[in-house]
């Protein structure tokens, strides 16, 4: 097609006013990437445990002055936020901190009434998608990394970026951002981001005649140690996590199957399309079949693997009683709360644990290492779908005061790493770093994070049918070949469209 | 105050009586239908649109990207995947075994203990209180009571069961596919039978004792005299408890949804955890929907027998 006009054809030369058009672009572009890179709060290729301690404690930051800059301190209206906080289960420390938030929320913005609901983790997907349906939903929603995009794909969220509440999209981790992210559209802000490693007991490995300093270095390592562990003290070595219908057993179970090189699509690629299903490929059976030694063929782990969560490890570990687990580094703080808690011989014991505890890197298969790149992100929910209608300036000024390098580092005290990177830069960063031990061996994990697929259909192939496939592998309900094959075709048939 | 007549309809003996219509009838009474109004808005409300919403969603699908406004008609697919997938049979198998175990064992326990507690005897009333913890506790709290006893690792019956030599190791219950159905109806009696117990009490108490006596005096022995005697006597209430009991053992989720959520590997699903899991953990809430729709079918079909049964004794007073 041409639009020459009769006129001469264009000589393949630029003429000048290209070149000026060209230079523009081209000093336009560069002035936005370097004000990205100004605007970035840390450097993300230094990352590691030294340079996360040499950053801590270098800044200073006034979380009131800024958010009064977003919406006026003496704002009058009226907030209702759902998110899910600290638990029974939770140390101490996190529901003092919890308090200390809201009571400061409470001062810094008196006239916002506030309804927050602290719900269950397990449930507060259940109880949005519940609401929504009734328009009852809350204004302001933190759900876990995995849950937002199911509802952005339903149009529930409104758009969201950092830059709406006063912050930058440079000031939050890449991968991150993508989990806020549907169809090129930001929907949320992230508030935290951890990544988990491998907690094991130095005592028992040492009785049971391994480095009691090394952690298990690969996969193949920990069935090895796991197994080595059982036969020499008949207490379980790994605590294997299977149950159905349970975040827990995915952030748990991927890290392995991705180190094998498999997954549930092609989500650990650098480029993922979110299309080609890899739950049937040799990756995903060989970590299947590693989870199938370990239950079936050795039983060097928990029998109540298939309907214990996480904090269902908890117990036998400060009674000495399991050997190795993944966790959060929030877990140091539980063993030390139960460690106070217990009394007679049992505190001789669980002290002794406390003592013992180790915390390593995530073991690494035959393709990588990796760790799911867990976290939660904040959500406004759209006017029409909220309880009372939607308060713009309320949601707004909880989303600055929460995302604050304040408070996005001091709610993340002990389970977690601040979704605003400027946090790592605060003293508060330097005094959990201080007094949180293997605080930087979980954070130097970050980098070998890999967040589930950002698609509609992720809760239902991770809570779902991913422990399933691992259920009916420990079950021997299915063969390895045939759970995978299973799972596949139910990731398959889900992605076309049908059940 | 005007007081609603049956009087006035009502024929006089040996004249032929001509029914009025319907709506002779509904003016007749309209006082009473004003008092049941409340009642029968509140009941549209809270029960008939939610049915009628069930029905309706389960003749679309509803992909996880949409909402539910934009869901796509399918006509009878969703009735058809129900029916003819391999999970539904085996789930319908277990709530058959579920249902059928539970009211059977509850019924009988809660009737042996009635039996036993309708004597005079030292201590009757500690017992029957003692008796009635289980259906007075929370269904949730038992459960995770329940469960810690039933753990596979550090359960207290696993624990007892070593100690006394009966078994080598701890004996695994709920993560086991062959025991977990087994150990959760276990629970579920224990929790449903003192319901049967309270109603087969109250139906104690009309067998006449002159019968029981008559029948002692006649030298009939203490079979024969609960055969004979007293269970003609209960087959009223039994019928009632027996089916109020299916009802609930059709309904119950609490006590799998807590102890297992439907694991192992779907081993202790019932129909009710199912649709739970399909709507709320999978968001096919068109399939959910039509698995409701069928499950409402079979309560229906129960709860007409079981109005049957409540009514059977007025039809036979009336007629």
């Amino acid at each position: 097609m041409s639009n020459t006009q009769g006129r001469p054809a264009r000589p393949r030369s630029p003429t000048r006013r290209q070149i000026t058009a060209i230079a523009m672009a081209a000093v336009t572009t560069a002035s936005l990437m370097s004000s990205t890179a100004y605007g970035q709060s840390v450097d993300l290729s230094q990352w590691s445990p030294e340079y996360i301690r040499s950053i801590a404690g270098t800044e200073t930051y006034d979380t009131a002055g800024h958010c009064a800059s977003v919406v006026p301190l003496d704002y009058t209206g009226r907030l209702t936020y759902w998110w899910t906080g600290p638990t029974e289960a939770s140390p101490q420390i996190e529901h003092e901190i919890n308090d200390a938030f809201w009571a400061a929320w409470a001062e810094t913005y008196p006239n916002i009434e506030t309804d927050a609901q602290n719900i269950d983790y397990n449930q507060l997907l259940d109880r949005l998608r519940t609401t929504l349906l009734g328009n009852a939903a809350p204004m302001v929603i933190r759900l876990q990394i995995l849950g937002g995009v199911e509802f952005a794909s339903k149009g529930y969220f409104q758009e969201l970026k950092p830059e709406d509440i006063g912050y930058e999209t440079a000031d939050f981790w890449p991968g991150a951002m993508k989990s806020v992210t549907w169809d090129g559209t930001t929907y949320g802000v992230p508030t935290n981001n951890e990544t988990m490693a491998m907690i094991w007991n130095a005592d028992i490995f040492e009785r049971a005649g391994l480095d009691p300093e090394a952690p298990p270095a690969t996969w193949a390592d920990v069935v090895e140690y796991s197994k080595k562990i059982h036969d020499e003290l008949g207490i379980s070595g790994y605590g294997l996590v299977a149950r159905q219908n349970a975040g827990n057993t995915p952030f748990r179970f991927m890290p392995q199957l991705w180190a094998f090189g498999g997954g549930a699509l092609d989500e650990a690629e650098e480029t993922p399309s979110y299309e080609q299903v890899y739950l049937d490929n040799d990756g995903t059976k060989a970590a299947l079949q590693a989870a199938y030694d370990m239950y079936v063929r050795d039983k060097s782990v928990p029998t109540s693997a298939l309907t214990n969560t996480q904090n269902e490890n908890q117990a036998p570990f400060i009674a000495g009683q399991l050997a190795m687990m993944i966790a959060h580094p929030s877990e140091y703080a539980k063993m030390v709360d139960l460690a106070g808690q217990a009394t007679g011989a049992d505190k001789e014991v669980a002290d002794t644990v406390v003592e013992n505890m180790r915390y390593g890197l995530i073991p690494e298969g035959p393709e990588r290492r990796a760790v799911v790149f867990g976290g939660s992100n904040m959500h406004f929910i759209n006017d029409e779908y909220v309880e009372g209608g939607f308060d713009e300036q309320a949601a707004k000024a909880i989303a600055c005061f929460w995302n604050s390098p304040e408070w996005s580092t001091k709610l993340a005290w002990t389970g977690s790493n601040p979704g605003n990177l400027a946090g790592f830069k605060t003293e508060w960063m330097k005094e959990r770093l201080d007094t949180i031990k293997f605080l930087d061996v979980t954070t130097s994990m970050l980098p070998s994070g890999i967040p589930f697929p950002v698609i509609p259909e992720a809760t239902e192939i991770m809570n779902i049918i991913v422990p399933d496939m691992l259920q009916n592998v420990l079950t021997e309900r299915m063969a390895v070949d045939e759970a995978a094959a299973d799972a596949a075709a139910k990731v398959e048939s889900l992605l076309g469209g049908g059940l | 105050m005007s007081i609603a007549t049956g009087q006035a309809t009502r024929p006089l003996i040996g004249q032929v009586a001509k029914r009025p219509s319907i709506l002779s009838r509904v003016i007749a009474h309209r006082t009473d239908y004003l008092y049941v109004l409340p009642a029968i808005i509140v009941m549209l409300v809270v029960i008939a649109f939610p049915i009628y919403y069930t029905i309706e969603l389960s003749f679309f699908r509803t992909p996880p990207n949409l909402q539910m406004r934009d869901k796509i008609w399918t006509g009878i697919d969703n009735y058809r995947t129900v029916l003819s997938s391999s999970v539904f049979h085996e789930v319908t198998i277990q709530t058959i075994i579920w249902t059928a175990a539970s009211t059977f064992f509850a019924f009988l326990l809660g009737l042996g203990a009635a039996l036993s507690l309708h004597r005079e005897f030292i201590g009757r009333g500690v017992m029957r209180a003692l008796l009635l913890i289980p259906y007075v506790i929370s269904a949730v709290a038992a459960s995770y009571v329940w469960k810690w006893l039933y753990h596979s690792d550090f359960g207290v019956i696993g624990a007892i069961s070593v100690q006394l030599g009966f078994t080598d190791e701890p004996i695994n219950f709920l993560d086991n596919r062959q025991t977990v159905l087994a150990s959760l109806i276990v629970v579920n009696i224990w929790k449903e039978f003192s319901f049967a117990m309270v109603m087969l009490m109250a139906g104690l108490q009309t067998v006449p004792d002159q019968l029981i006596r008559a029948a002692q005096v006649d030298g009939a022995n203490a079979w024969n005299r609960f055969w004979h005697v007293t269970f003609p006597h209960l087959k009223g209430v039994s019928m009632v408890t027996v089916l109020l009991l299916m009802v609930a053992n059709f309904n119950s989720f609490i006590i799998p949804f807590v102890m297992t959520g439907g694991g192992p590997a779907d081993a202790s699903h019932i129909w009710i955890t199912h649709i739970y899991q399909l709507a709320f953990g999978r968001q096919q809430w068109g399939i959910a929907s039509a698995y409701a729709v069928i499950l409402f079918v079979v309560m229906m079909a129960l709860g007409y027998f079981y109005v049957k049964a409540l009514t059977r004794g007025d039809e036979a007073r009336a007629g």
